[in-house]
Formats: structure tokens, sequence, C-alpha cells
């Protein structure tokens, strides 16, 4: 301002002294208006600073912004969407390739395989999630000839003709025969064989392996047989013996990072009439290991046990004079756990997201001794024990001397007799394969006759194993493509949500675990499938579940705005304000000049 | 807001339908009904103080009757600020009444609190609905529940037109619990869901509420208030509150075995008793309530089924096999497995203050400057720049001058 005045003062003042100085030549100075015009062009210099402080401004911004921005880690939604439509239209489509048998018998096999697979699509139920693509071969084996069909498919059967005879079947062990039976087929993994076999008692019996046989009488047709075959390999093979081929969630009790504990609890109702204790390391390692060896691809299974004491039960029973013992019905059944005094759940080994089995014991007091538990139809259960599904089970076991007290002193410990442990724990193994859905007894009872079921020193055969496979394989990979379908959504709906890292990790972990399982499947390979689908569930899981996505704790852009404004608008304020007004004032001198310059063009 | 966190604005045009599709076909092939498998309660007390007492009566009043109607401890978590029982201000020490005759003792045996005091803030509270806990959190303080469980939801404190106020320091907006409950509900934690709300204004609470099977009840309108039902002259405040007053009326007629149904439960509010209009709301809920037994939500329901036979394969092996066992008596497996761990009686583990607040809740610059500092060179760092200021400092005003 000082240097304006003082250009002005100059000016004005060197236009006197040449006003003064030439009076005489007025014509060839026009006038000079200091207000509006300029004799020199206005410098830029003070435009190109104050430029130059809001040019550094804009140029930090972006670098602010950045610092600011919300990490998110990059999901790969695409990928997750690939896959929940991968899952939804394909099918997933697990193969299985079956294969009769047929020994004594003068049929066709082409016409036997055509009405085999015609009851096949009549039996099977289209699930929506996950079905089945399968294949059939049929042999017939008379002792002259033997005849295949398809002849020349990948897949028919390397059995050799004349290999089973209706002479294996003649013994009524049907443990040896399956083991004669397993020599014969056991070659080719994965396919599920029946022989069906003309002479001998007739019987129906499924193996713990992967085959079944049925003997029939001599004058029995053929057709009958095909029937047969059909409905124990769709009832039997593929859908475990379980009512339908739908997955309900309430008997898949695994938990969501595929894990399982097994809590066995031995409940002494009233200490002061007896009190009872087990040796459950036997039982654990000669019982149970093999089962929990056997279910390793499906869960991560691991077992705990205690002994309670004062824990009676809450509902009542009733003295019954006929059988002489105190009768609790299948109503009282609801009521029967007390889950005030039964401190079941005091696990530590699980972890947050494991799934708890309970399976407990109960030895009544003297006052209620024997408890038995009565049938609606009258009868007297011959377990003494139900199962709750996603619970666990109860068996009610009633000691020796229970209407003899005299012999009992109530102070010393008794232990459980062993032979009565391995009954209660073949109930358990019963009451656990129940949990899964399957039945605990050892018979099928289909639409065409019955099927013996071979039951198996690991509690599950092998091919309930692969039933369990397949149907945990279509459960955990459509949960997992929910999970993450679900997982995205919420990301996309929060923009403004921190996502960390492990989240990203987590992700792309499942995924690469839900594809593994989904060649596994297609390609047959069962137990593999099953874990890596289990593995991609529960990272899917871990992702959606991690701890940081809350809405609640996630800031606002508010937040944001409240934070920096004190710090940038009054400046910005200043800063901007300042340069317009010197892009104002050049703009003003740059006029007054202009003038100056027209006048001084016009006047020359 | 989304323009500054813009990604691809065509992935999302392309990504919209594609979700909608699988929005649509998810939830018609979730329709398969699950089995109803178990109940569930979840009850929170909001409030704190002495004056607060008939919240934390009306609270442990629903707790005893969900009790005694069959829903165990393990299912029933329990949120209050559980100050009133050992307050100095109590005339009746560890005693908590729900009515001026003193016959009931609410705080008498068996009362399991899983979140006390200062842990029942929002943050838990949306953790235990969503399930998003930190991993050292233990079983009893987690809402385990799954695709066939029946909860109910039951909130009391003070509140106001879309929200609730925790322990006076926060609060719990409508749409939080809309979210939460959307979540809970893509995540199949529930069947159906019970929310009874009884504060002030407590049907504005649940305004956002959209997931289908959720049911939802508050004791007043928008612009009503819920009033206390009487004054208890010998502790010195209010015990209980009108609508968890009547509501226990309901539930003392009941046992066990009765299946009175909801709609008889809804029914029995009476305005000019209450003082103010009990307003229930549907929604997508399916079901007509008068089908629907009370025990469906209050009581427990265990699906029970009897186990025919015991599964034989076992017996077939000789117990000479037994015999033998026993001679080696570890096995290296079994000592793997086995941890030797006292048994105590339970305690109540005291939840550890979730950090989880230092973390997320911070603005990301201080992050990334927390991230930037852990670095301890950089303490000295800074040190060095501190100090090699001051002459700079020396230097320009001794220019200046």
């Amino acid at each position: 301002m000082a240097e304006i005045s003082e250009a002005h003062d100059s000016d004005s003042s060197k236009l006197q002294d040449s006003g003064s100085e030439a009076p005489q030549r007025p014509e060839s100075e026009p006038d000079f208006d200091p207000k509006t015009m300029r004799k020199t062009k206005p410098g830029l210099k003070r435009l190109f600073l104050t430029f130059s402080v809001l040019f550094s401004f804009l140029l930090g911004f972006p670098f602010l912004w950045k610092s600011v921005e919300i990490y998110r880690s990059p999901l790969p939604f695409r990928e997750i969407d690939s896959l929940s439509t991968q899952l939804r239209s394909d099918n997933l489509l697990f193969p299985l390739h079956f294969h009769a048998l047929f020994v004594g018998f003068d049929s066709e096999p082409d016409g036997l395989r055509r009405s085999i697979l015609s009851e096949i699509a009549k039996l099977a139920s289209q699930n929506p999630k996950c079905s089945n693509n399968y294949t059939l071969s049929v042999t017939v084996d008379l002792d002259s000839r033997c005849l295949r069909s398809p002849n020349l498919s990948p897949h028919s059967s390397t059995y050799q003709c004349g290999s089973i005879t209706a002479t294996d079947f003649v013994q009524n062990d049907d443990v040896a025969v399956d083991k004669r039976l397993a020599s014969v087929f056991g070659g080719k993994t994965k396919e599920y064989s029946v022989a069906v076999v003309k002479g001998g008692s007739e019987r129906a019996v499924v193996g713990k392996h992967r085959h079944a046989w049925l003997v029939v009488g001599d004058g029995s047709e053929v057709e009958v047989a095909a029937v047969k075959v059909a409905e124990l390999l769709v009832k039997v093979f593929i859908n475990g013996g379980r009512e339908e081929g739908s997955i309900r969630n309430e008997f898949m009790p695994v938990g969501a990072d595929g894990k399982i504990v097994l809590s066995f609890n031995l409940l002494n109702a009233d200490p002061r009439d007896w009190v009872y204790d087990w040796d459950f390391e036997k039982i654990d390692d000669t019982l149970l290991a093999p089962m929990i060896e056997a279910l390793a691809p499906v869960a991560n299974i691991s077992v705990e046990s205690q002994v309670l004491y004062h824990t009676p039960k809450a509902s009542f029973s009733y003295w019954n004079q006929k059988l002489e013992s105190y009768v609790f019905s299948t109503k009282d059944l609801p009521f029967f756990v007390n889950s005030n005094e039964w401190h079941l759940d005091t696990s530590i080994a699980a972890g947050g997201r494991s799934k708890i089995l309970q399976f407990a014991v109960y030895v009544p007091s003297a006052k209620e001794c024997p408890l038995l538990l009565q049938l609606p139809n009258g009868e007297i259960s011959k377990t003494n024990g139900f199962i709750s599904p996603m619970w666990g089970g109860v068996v009610v076991w009633n000691p020796q001397g229970c209407l003899k007290d005299s012999e009992f002193k109530p102070s010393t410990k008794n232990i459980i007799p062993i032979q009565d442990l391995e009954n209660m724990f073949e109930v358990f193994i019963g009451q656990f394969r129940q949990l899964f859905g399957f039945k605990s007894v050892n018979v099928y009872a289909g639409a065409s006759g019955d099927w013996n079921l071979l039951p198996s020193e690991r509690g599950f055969t092998e091919w309930e194993l692969d039933v369990l496979s397949r149907q945990h394989t279509c459960f955990n990979l459509h949960s997992c493509a929910t999970t993450l379908g679900s997982l995205s959504r919420l990301v996309q709906s929060l923009p403004r949500m921190i996502i960390m890292d492990e989240i990203g990790k987590q992700v792309k972990f499942s995924l690469e675990a839900a594809k593994l399982a989904l060649s596994n499947a297609s390609s047959g390979v069962y137990e593999s499938s099953a874990a890596s689908s289990s593995k991609a569930s529960s990272l899917a899981e871990d992702a959606f579940f991690h701890p940081s996505i809350m809405s609640v704790s996630y800031y606002s852009f508010e937040h944001c705005f409240a934070v920096y404004s004190p710090f940038f608008l009054p400046v910005s304020m200043h800063v901007v304000l300042a340069a317009l007004r010197e892009l104002r004032r050049y703009k003003q001198e740059n006029a007054k000049y202009l003038a100056w310059k027209a006048k001084a063009n016009a006047a020359s | 807001m989304e323009t500054f966190n813009n990604p691809k604005p065509v992935l999302h045009l392309l990504l919209l339908p594609c979700l909608l599709l699988y929005s649509s076909i998810a939830f018609s092939s979730s329709v398969e009904a699950a089995m109803h498998t178990n109940n569930w309660a979840v009850l929170v007390c909001t409030s704190r103080f002495w004056f607060n007492y008939r919240h934390m009566a009306n609270t442990l009043s629903l707790y005893r009757t969900v009790k005694r109607l069959g829903i165990p401890d393990e299912r029933i978590i329990l949120m209050l600020a559980d100050d009133m029982a050992c307050n100095t201000r109590n005339k009746y020490p560890a005693q908590v009444f729900n009515n001026e005759n003193h016959r009931l003792n609410l705080y008498g045996d068996n009362v399991e609190v899983d979140y006390r005091g200062y842990e029942v803030t929002v943050e838990n509270f949306l953790r235990v609905l969503t399930g998003r806990h930190e991993t050292a959190v233990p079983r009893s303080k987690r809402l385990l529940s799954d695709e066939g469980s029946h909860i109910l939801l039951y909130m009391t404190g003070h509140g106001g037109d879309e929200f609730l106020k925790f322990q006076d320091s926060e609060e719990l907006q409508s749409h939080d619990l809309a979210d939460a409950v959307k979540q809970m509900k893509e995540k199949h934690r529930f069947k159906e869901l019970l929310i009874m709300v009884d504060t002030c204004q407590a049907a504005t609470l649940f305004n956002q509420l959209q997931s289908p099977g959720v049911l939802a009840i508050g004791s007043s309108m928008k612009g009503e208030n819920s009033y206390s039902h009487h004054l208890d002259s010998d502790v010195g405040v209010s015990v209980v509150d009108r609508f968890t007053y009547y509501t226990l009326a309901f539930f003392e007629r009941l046992n066990i075995y009765d299946n009175a149904s909801l709609s008889s439960l809804f029914s029995s509010y009476n305005p000019s008793w209450l003082m103010s209009t009990a307003y229930y709301r549907k929604g997508v809920y399916k079901r007509s309530l008068e089908e629907v037994p009370v025990t469906t939500f209050f009581g427990s329901v265990m699906e029970t089924i009897h186990t025919d036979a015991a599964y034989k394969a076992l017996s077939r092996r000789n117990s000479g096999k037994f015999e033998a066992q026993t001679s080696l008596d570890q096995s290296v497996h079994h000592s793997e497995r086995r941890t030797p761990v006292k048994v105590n009686d339970r305690d109540e583990t005291h939840n550890i203050n979730p950090e989880g607040q230092e973390g997320a809740s911070k603005c990301p610059w201080s992050t990334f400057c927390n991230k930037f500092l852990k670095a301890e060179n950089v303490d000295s760092l800074v040190n060095y720049g501190l100090v090699a200021m001051v002459p700079f400092l020396m230097i320009s005003m001794w220019l200046v001058r």
C-alpha cells in the first residue's frame, strides 16, 4: 500500500512537475486521472505470492486426504459372487458309481440296468442344493457266462467273473461274508456294490464297507430284486438311511470352527445314597478313540469328562407296582434335564464357536431307584436314554443294589462295572449317531423290505462316513458362500468401516479352500473335500465374526470433519480470500493501465 | 459421503442386480423352516444408581419368571448394573424386592449375572446380539443361539424417541438395534425374536425393524411415558414398573405345562392400568398370535427323541481287550489329551474390558501416527528434532531483531 501511494505521489508529483514545467504543451499530455489510470504495468509479484500459498495448500490437500483415508483391506467381491453363483447354478454334484452284480440269474444286463435306473430316478429326491451324479454298471454272472452292461464304460467294475458264488453265502456269519466281499470288491475305491445272489436263505445285509448283498430264494423274480437294489442304492447309500435327502441344520452338530467337544458327565443325583465313579480313560481309549479318528475329516473332536454330585432331575416319576420300579414317560423328557443343578456347561476346552455335545449318565437316588423310561405304547425302553438335537443325550443307569440297599455303604466310592459301562457307551455311540441324523438301530426298514445294517467298531461304517462327508461338504460350502456374501454386502454398505488385513486374508484363504473343496468333490474324493469345506466355512465365519466389525466403533464422516475443520477452515478461508482479493486488485490495476494506454494511444 | 470413497461405480451397478437376485433366492431358500430347538433370553437393564431400583427389579423379576418356566442359566444372558443389592442405601442388604409386601426376594438364589456394572455398554450389547466377541470371551457371555432358537430380548431403563439410554453415558439408537437384528437374521442366529421394551416411548425403539420373524412390544407409544407401579415406602424408591408388573401378574398364573397364547398376553395390558398404551408390532411375523403359546418364548422347549437301541458293534469285541489295556496305564495317546484341571465351583468370570475401543474408534490419522511412533528410534528422532528447533528459533529471533 505504501508503495502505491508513493508511486501515486511520485506520479502525481511528476505530473505536477510536468504540468508546472511545461504548461505550454497541454495537447501532448492527455488527462491523467490517478484514480482510474496508471502508467506502469501492474506487477505480478503480489499475485504470485498469494497464489503460491493457495497452490501449496491445494497441493497438500490430496496428501492430507490420503492420510485420513480409512484403511480398508480390499476384499475380492467378484470372487465371492462368483463362488455363490457357481454353487447355485452348478448344483454341487457328487459323482457316485454303483455296481450291481447278479449271481445265478439268467437275465440280460442291459434290461436290468434300465429298470434299476428307472427305479432310482423314481426314488431319488431332488435336493435343491446338492445332487448326485451317479453311474450304474450291472454284471450278470451265471456259471457259464458273464455279461456286463454298459460294456465299454470306463467306470465298469474290475470284478472278476466267478469270484463270487452262492456258496459264499451259505453260512450265516455276516461278518465273514462281509470280509470276503471286501476282498473281492475292495479293489476299486468309492464304488458301491450290491451282490444279488440266488439260492440260500433269504437275507439282505449291508456291510461295513461299501457293499451290500441280497440273498433271494430260488423262485424269486429278478425284477423284485432290482426294485430292492434300487431302493438300497438311493435310500441307504445316497441318503444314509435317513428320511429325506434335504440338509437340516439341526442334525449337523458341528461348531462354526469345525470342532466338537464331547462332554461326558456322570451325575450322582443324591450322593448321600451312593456315589459312583467310572473308569473313563479306558473307555475313551478303546471305544471313543476309533470313532473320533473316523470322523476326523468331518469335525475335530475332543473329549472331556466330569463327575457331578447333587444333581437331581427336574421332572417327576411315579411308582409302577407292576414293573416294581419308578417310571417316567416320554412326556416328561423335555423337563428331565435340570439345568439349574446340572452344571454341565463348564468346559474350558471349548472355544466360543465350538459345539459342545453333552452326554450325561444319570444315577438316580435311592428314592427313585430303579428308574425306567416308558414309551407311549406302554413298553419299557431298552436303552433308558434319549437325545435332544444339538444338545446331546442322557442315559439313566440304575445301580445294582437298588432294592437291596443293605449291602451298600454310601460313603465309599463305587465304580460302575465295566460291562455296564460298555453297554452305556454303546448307547452313547448310538445317540451320537442319532445326533448326526443316523438311526441307532441296525435295521433299515424300507418300502420293499428290510436291510440289516452291519455295525462297525468305529461307530460309523465307511458308506455312512461317505454320506456324512458329502452332506457336510454341501452344507459347509453353502454356508461359506452365504457368509462371504453377507460379509461382502455388509462391508459395502458401510463405506467408512475399517477392514483389517486379517479379514482380507481370511476371506482369501476361505475362497481358496472352497475352490479346493469343489474340485475335490467333483472328482469324488469325499474326505478331503469335507475337510477343505469345513476349513472354508470356519475361515468365512472367522472373517464375518471378526470383532472389529462393529458399527458403533467405526467413526463417521461428521467426526472427521469435526476434528479437522478447526485446523483448516480458518486458515483456508484467509488464504482463499487473500488470493481473491489480490486477483481483484490485479484486475483493477490492469484495467487502469489499459485505460491509460488507450488514452495515451488516442492522444498520440 | 459415498463420493469420497469412490471405488468403481460401474462395478457397483453390476453387483447390485446380482446381489438382489442372490438375496431373493437366498430368502426363498431359507424359508424352509428349521425346527425349533431351544429358547434363549437376553435380559438387559440399562440403568444404574439407586433411584433406578425399579429397572433392576424389573429385570430380575423377568429373569426369575423365565427360569421358573424352564430356560436354564446357560441360555440366559443377564446384563445388569447390579448395584442395588449391596448398595449402602439399601435397608435390606442383599435383597431386592419387586413388591412392597416383600414377599419375594429376587436376589435370593441362583442369580447368574453375565454382564455386570460397567460392562453393560451399547458395544457389549451389540456384540452379544451379533456374536462378534473377542476370542477370549467365555462361552457363558456369548449368545450361542442357532437357526432354531427363539430369543426373548427384554430391555428396560430410560428411553426416548428412537433411543434407549445406557447407564447414563451412552445411547442405543433404533437404527443400531435394527441393524443388529438384521445381521442376526442374515447369520441365522434366531428363528423368532420377541423384543419387549419397558421404557418411556418404548414403541419408537423398534420403528426401523424390518427383519422377518421379529415381534416387538413396547410399554408406551411415542409421546407417552411409562410409569412405575408403586412406591415402597420402606425401601424408599419405586420397586417395579407398571408394564412389567402386569406381565409378571400374567405369568404368575402360568406353570410349565400351560399353553396360554401370546395374544392373551398382549391383550391383558389395560391402557388405563398401565397409564400408557402398550403397542405391539407384528411386522413380518408370519404366525398368528393366537396360535403362538407364550412358552414359545418364555419357557423351555427341549426337543427330545428317544434312543431306540444301542449300537451293538462294540460288544462283539472281547472284553479280554480291556484286560490287556489295563496293564498299560498311561498311554501316550491320552496323556496328550488329558490336561489335568482342577474343577472348582463355577466363578463368574469378569470380562476383560474389550480394548476394541482403542483400536478402531480413534481417528485413522492418530492410528497412523501410532503405527509410525511404535518404532523406538523414532522417539529419539523426535527428541533430536525438538532440540534442533531451539537454535533455529534463536537464529530467527536474532535476524528479526
